[in-house]
C-alpha cells in the first residue's frame, strides 16, 4: 500500500518526530509507514487520517485498485 | 514536539531498565549463595534442589519485565520483537536440537542447558538488530 505520509508531512512543515509525537508512535514508525515497509493497522490509520484532518482514503492508496482504476 | 520517543515508551523503557537491573542483581545474589552454600556446608539434598530452582526467580521476573516492556511498545515495534522472537525460537531450538544429536552420536562435549537463555537473550538481540535493519 502507497501513501502520502511524506507530501502532507512537508506541507505542514512537521518532522517525522513531529507526527511521531502526534501519534505517540516510535519515529521508526513513522519512517517504516512512509517509506511503505509497514502498513499501519486500521486504529493507527485512523489516528493518522485524524491528525491530518483527511478521509483514510485520501492519504492510504491501495495499488491494486490503483490499477485497475488505470486499465 | 519533537521527541523522538514517545513519553510513555520512555517511562516504560525505564521500568524495564530497573527491572532487569533488579532481575540481575538478584540472579546474582542467588547464584553467589547457591554456590556458596553447596561448596562450603554440604547441604541436605533438598536444600540443593531449592538452590538450584533459585535462580528461575529472577528469570520470571525478567520474562515479566520484558512482556510489560513489550505491551508499551507501538504495534510496529511490537512487530519487530515479534519477528525476532519467532527467529530466535526457531534457530535456539533447531540448535538445541541437532547439538543434541551431535552430542549423543558424534561424542561432541557436553554443554549445560543452563546455556539455554544466554542463548536466547543473545540471538534475540542479534535478530531484532537485522529485523530492523529491514524496515529501515
Amino acid at each position: 500500500m502507497r501513501n502520502r505520509l511524506k507530501v502532507l508531512r512537508a506541507e505542514r512543515n512537521w518532522s517525522q518526530a513531529d507526527l511521531a509525537g502526534r501519534l505517540d508512535v516510535s519515529r521508526q514508525s513513522v519512517n517504516a509507514i512512509e517509506t511503505g515497509k509497514y502498513d499501519p493497522s486500521l486504529p493507527l490509520a485512523f489516528r493518522i487520517a485524524r491528525v491530518f484532518a483527511l478521509p483514510i482514503e485520501q492519504i492510504f492508496i491501495e495499488e491494486e485498485a490503483q490499477a485497475q482504476a488505470a486499465e | 514536539m519533537s521527541c523522538e520517543v514517545p513519553e510513555g515508551a520512555k517511562e516504560a523503557g525505564r521500568r524495564y531498565t530497573r527491572g532487569m537491573l533488579l532481575a540481575g542483581a538478584l540472579y546474582i545474589g542467588f547464584v553467589a549463595l547457591g554456590v556458596t552454600v553447596i561448596r562450603q556446608m554440604s547441604p541436605p539434598q533438598w536444600l540443593i534442589i531449592v538452590l538450584a530452582l533459585l535462580p528461575a526467580l529472577p528469570a520470571l521476573l525478567m520474562l515479566r519485565t520484558y512482556l510489560t516492556f513489550f505491551r508499551a511498545l507501538d504495534e510496529f515495534q511490537r512487530r519487530i520483537q515479534a519477528e525476532a522472537a519467532l527467529i530466535t525460537l526457531a534457530i535456539v531450538t533447531l540448535a538445541a536440537f541437532s547439538y543434541g544429536f551431535l552430542e549423543e552420536w558424534a561424542g561432541f562435549p557436553h554443554v549445560p542447558l543452563i546455556w539455554i537463555i544466554p542463548a536466547v537473550i543473545i540471538t534475540w538481540g542479534v535478530s531484532a538488530f537485522f529485523v530492523r535493519s529491514r524496515y529501515k
